[in-house]
């Protein structure tokens, strides 16, 4: 038993060891665009790793407002918001409907929606713009929301479906002899134990769309609209780039995410335990 | 706890929609402080709109009030002039993307029919794609009607790019040529005294300058166009006649190509040693920074080259490139206008205040390029460069495009470009030019 | 229970929504795309159908398309295998650590939700000769490679470099699915299994391995579909070049259809990718799915 401990104790430091190595290969690459983000221009070129010699915040500003990023920020939050809501509730519907409950066409169904996840974005980009074109949906919120909650669509069915499929039975089986309805064992049973499912997805989902730029850039031509990945896209120029201020506008950009996640995250390791200690 | 979470993102939500709502509405968003007068004021005049006053669209590919090109800030202040100028008859609304999600974004409006009143495009087989299927309007008339043509330097001449079937489609905004730029002091310690003016001279220089401890030339492989400037350079010296080749009359396995694809392998030798992976900023950068001692570019890198390193405008020197009996390189931004446009006549006065006094006057002055009009400028005031491009520009017997806008269609042009990285990266000239010569084989001569 | 779960009005309810937007804003779009791809169409005029003589002059005459076809095909294997183990490694030792693991997981989790377009642009920085890792390397005396512009070998130098960008990029995702899943298995089977004598490598094999087989399923599908489509960062680090060296289907269709204004090309290129990614999910659903698993 001694001897096992110790062992354990080895294999844990040495996990630890291995797992911090990594995170040093996460942190770096990213550390370095908010260095490089202080910096400006042309001690870039000339001294790419050297420190700067004064923190150049005005790359900061000027990215935030001649990009009009504060706009954008909120434009972009709306938009994602609202297709994460719709997404996870209509979404995990269908999940549940396939994943759950038993009819001919389920499997087919589950085929039909994963058919969206597979065909890239910039095949359906004509056809679907000259589509909402006519039906005046190009340059307005709702116009993005739909596609955007479409896409989203698939990859929540997929993941929320292998979730609902791997709950127990025995719950369903005893909420039906309580005369539980099949809309409250969903709402009720089925949502709450795949809270982990909802999570994740809706993290999936939110960041693919928030980090969305082609369909954005499309759809979208009113200054006033426009969302976040297209109003960073300013800072790439036909014939000459601003590294350090695109930079700047990147570690803008990327902050809400991070803000997004470290709530969802919390979230999940809430899920982890609670699922340990219910059993 | 969960429940508190939610209602708090469900709150923040709905707080950011009405903020949004509001900012929409007003047009004047509370976040936005500097930059953003234009597009406000855009707005209210929109929404002042219906009293008569025509509204066109411009789509264009730089964002006028994020960007720091010169050129770009030169038309903002010109879009600026023209809603002013005709407050209250016709209003300009400027949609922007960046150059990537240009062309996807233009043709998307092309498909659903809402191609924008007037956009910029480039000069080649870009606008042939435009003016096959009738979505570029014949302009012709217009420049005719009133004059307008004969302020153009060279008249007809100005617009050969733009003209189809004697019809011209495009007004050209203003030009840029590529050019020699050199390092003067390190061409002094290395003796060059005299500019290069045939290959072997180019080919002298660069030795003198090795032998002095430079590194002769700096290009980006990385960047394919740039690489294929100075081949384009060496295969208009050799006398290949693209016009031929795309009608099937001479083939890429001529003796001339040949010559021209030997030369740039030799030349290459001369590149800075990184010229494979590094992109179009990086070998401009090399060149400002004094690594080393010539740039083959075409003349807008001049605002980047002052605005990254200001002391270095008093050491640049430009030459024409060697060898090419006169000819040099040029490209021009033009606007086209839509075959559809309401509003025609907004359009060309809108068209009519890119190539006024006070645009090409900018254009030169700050903008560093060459303008399109004859019109006077203060040489004091422009950057030093400009001067010696406007030379090599006089100088010229006659222009070309740039070779990758040139060719059959866009996707020749890049598979040039790409043959001749491959070229440089060490696959055999024949082997290179073959696949060039079976591109053209399979999406060129048999249409 | 078995009539509550066949209920067809609470069927159709529940799908309904998700059904008619799915169609209405992404099948029938697919369905336009799939007809383009018999016509040729540059979105300017219309669609002039020449059926299939587009598919031909992909298999026949586009060489770029057979290098696309390889490197797809490479990054599909490559990053199916190395995230599943890489992903299971990590969410195994993730839940068997306590200190600091919400750290680690964050950290992992991170490059997911960042902007794949500006991390590719990041890591294009990070290999330039002039600026990255070879001005680090010369430090030492060593002469880097040109990391995304060595074009020698089958599977080319760059190809590896993005292909490992990308793993360090998604890896998070699988690691994140696999530990949600891991989560919902009860604890007492382990506790049940650590009286029987198990060690935590015995327990992870024969209670976490089979129980989390759907989820490998799933994560794989996300992977191998995720890989197919791939884009951004290639787009970014290295756009196809040098010499289409480096392009995927995804890059190619992309260069075809808003550069060169091939619209109906680039759909037919658009229809062999969706072909591939039923064709991988069928296998993966075939060989790694378990229906009805009960726990």
């Amino acid at each position: 038993m001694n001897t096992r401990k110790k062992k354990s104790k080895i294999s844990t430091k040495i996990i630890y060891i291995f797992l911090s190595l990594l995170a040093v290969v996460y942190l770096l690459p990213l550390l370095w665009v908010i260095y490089v983000s202080l910096k400006d221009d042309k001690t870039l070129f000339v001294s790419p790793w050297a420190l700067p010699e004064r923190l150049m915040v005005e790359n900061y500003t000027f990215a935030w407002t001649a990009g009009r990023l504060g706009v954008a920020t909120l434009n972009s939050t709306f938009v994602c918001g609202i297709t994460l809501m719709l997404c996870l509730l209509i979404g995990s519907m269908a999940a549940f409907a396939i994943g759950r409950m038993r009819w001919k066409l389920s499997g087919a169904m589950m085929t039909y929606f994963l058919t969206g996840m597979m065909i890239p974005v910039h095949c359906i980009l004509i056809p679907v713009f000259t589509r909402f074109s006519k039906m005046h949906l190009t340059n307005s919120q709702a116009g993005l929301i739909l596609p955007y909650l479409t896409l989203s669509l698939p990859i929540t069915i997929f993941i929320m479906t292998g979730f609902f499929q791997s709950l127990p039975n025995e719950l369903f089986e005893s909420a039906c002899i309580d005369g539980c309805s099949i809309y409250r064992s969903f709402t009720h049973i089925a949502l709450p134990l795949s809270k982990t499912g909802l999570f994740v997805t809706g993290l999936m989902t939110f960041v693919a769309n928030w980090n969305e730029l082609l369909l954005a850039m499309v759809f979208i031509s009113d200054d006033a609209k426009k969302t976040l990945p297209v109003s960073l896209s300013k800072f790439v120029g036909p014939y000459n780039t601003n590294y350090s201020q695109m930079f700047a506008a990147i570690v803008i950009a990327i902050i809400p995410t991070i803000i997004v996640y470290c709530m969802f995250s919390n979230q999940i390791v809430e899920g982890l335990t609670a699922g340990a200690v219910k059993g | 706890m969960k429940k508190k979470v939610l209602s708090v993102l469900l709150s923040t939500a709905m707080v950011a929609s009405m903020l949004v709502g509001c900012g929409g509405e007003s047009n004047a968003p509370a976040a936005d402080n500097g930059g953003g007068q234009e597009t406000a004021s855009s707005g209210e005049a929109a929404s002042a709109s219906g009293g008569g006053v025509e509204e066109i669209t411009w789509m264009f590919w730089d964002d006028l009030n994020a960007t720091e090109d010169l050129i770009s800030i030169g038309y903002k202040d010109t879009v600026e002039r023209f809603n002013k100028d005709y407050e209250g008859k016709y209003h300009v609304n400027v949609v922007t993307t960046n150059l990537e999600e240009y062309y996807a974004k233009l043709n998307a409006l092309v498909a659903a029919g809402e191609t924008p009143d007037c956009f910029i495009v480039s000069p080649g087989p870009n606008l042939d794609v435009y003016v096959d299927p009738g979505v570029a309007a014949d302009l012709t008339d217009y420049l005719k009607a009133d004059g307008w043509l004969d302020t153009f330097n060279g008249g007809e001449g100005a617009f050969s790019q733009q003209t189809y079937d004697g019809k011209i489609y495009a007004v050209p905004l203003n030009i840029a040529a590529a050019c020699v730029f050199y390092n003067t002091e390190m061409f002094e310690a290395a003796g060059v005294t005299t500019m290069p003016t045939d290959w072997q001279g180019m080919l002298d220089a660069c030795d003198k300058l090795q032998a002095a401890g430079y590194t002769p030339l700096t290009i980006s492989a990385g960047t394919a166009w740039c690489l294929s400037m100075l081949a384009g350079y060496l295969c208009d010296s050799e006398g290949v006649d693209l016009a031929a080749i795309d009608s099937g009359n001479a083939s890429w396995l001529d003796a001339n190509v040949v010559n021209a694809t030997n030369k740039l392998v030799e030349i290459s030798q001369y590149f800075q040693q990184t010229a494979a992976g590094d992109t179009n900023d990086v070998a401009t950068a090399n060149f400002y920074n004094e690594e080393a001692a010539m740039l083959i570019q075409g003349s807008w890198a001049i605002a980047q080259i002052n605005g990254a390193n200001p002391e270095f405008e008093s050491k640049c020197g430009v030459f024409a490139f060697p060898g090419t009996d006169g000819r040099v390189i040029a490209k021009s931004d033009s606007l086209a206008m839509s075959a559809k446009t309401a509003h025609p006549d907004a359009v060309i006065a809108f068209m009519k205040y890119f190539t006024d006094d006070t645009a090409q006057k900018y254009t030169a002055e700050v903008g560093g390029k060459i303008p399109v009009t004859t019109v006077e400028y203060d040489a004091s005031k422009a950057p030093a460069q400009l001067e010696y491009v406007m030379d090599v520009f006089g100088n010229a017997k006659s222009t070309f495009g740039f070779y990758n806008e040139s060719m059959a269609t866009t996707e020749a042009g890049a598979f040039f470009d790409d043959t001749m990285v491959s070229i440089y990266l060490g696959t055999p000239v024949e082997d290179g030019l073959a696949s060039l010569e079976d591109f053209y084989k399979n999406n060129v001569w048999n249409k | 229970m078995d009539k509550l779960l066949r209920d067809k009005k609470a069927i159709v309810i529940f799908v309904a929504p998700a059904f008619l937007l799915f169609t209405f804003v992404l099948f029938i779009p697919i369905c336009q795309s799939v007809y383009y791809s018999l016509c040729d169409y540059n979105a300017l005029t219309a669609p002039k159908f020449i059926g299939f003589e587009n598919y031909r002059q992909l298999f026949t005459i586009d060489r770029t398309m057979k290098i696309a076809l390889k490197n797809s095909l490479f990054f599909l294997i490559f990053s199916v295998v190395t995230q599943l183990i890489a992903g299971l490694i990590l969410a195994a030792l993730l839940t068997n650590i306590k200190k600091g693991r919400d750290f680690f997981k964050n950290v992992y989790y991170l490059p997911c939700v960042l902007s794949s377009a500006a991390l590719g642009l990041l890591w294009m920085f990070v290999f330039t000769p002039k600026l990255g890792i070879n001005q680090i390397l010369a430090q030492f005396g060593i002469e880097g490679p040109l990391w995304l512009m060595d074009t020698k070998g089958f599977i080319i130098l760059p190809m590896w470099v993005i292909a490992s960008v990308s793993l360090w990029q998604y890896v998070g995702q699988s690691m994140m699915l696999y530990m949600a899943q891991i989560s919902g298995i009860s604890g007492t089977l382990y506790e049940a299994s650590y009286i029987d004598g198990c060690t935590k490598a015995q327990a992870f094999r024969h209670i976490t391995l089979p129980l989390i087989r759907p989820m490998v399923a799933t994560a794989m599908s996300l992977n191998a579909i995720g890989s197919l489509k791939f884009f951004d960062l290639i787009f970014n680090m290295t756009e196809g070049g040098p010499n289409h060296m480096t392009d995927v289907l995804a890059t190619h269709l992309y260069a075809q259809g808003f550069k060169y204004f091939k619209y109906g090309y680039a759909s037919a290129i658009g229809t062999i990718l969706l072909i591939m990614c039923l064709i991988v999910t069928f296998i993966i659903n075939k060989f790694v799915k378990v229906d009805n698993y009960e726990m």
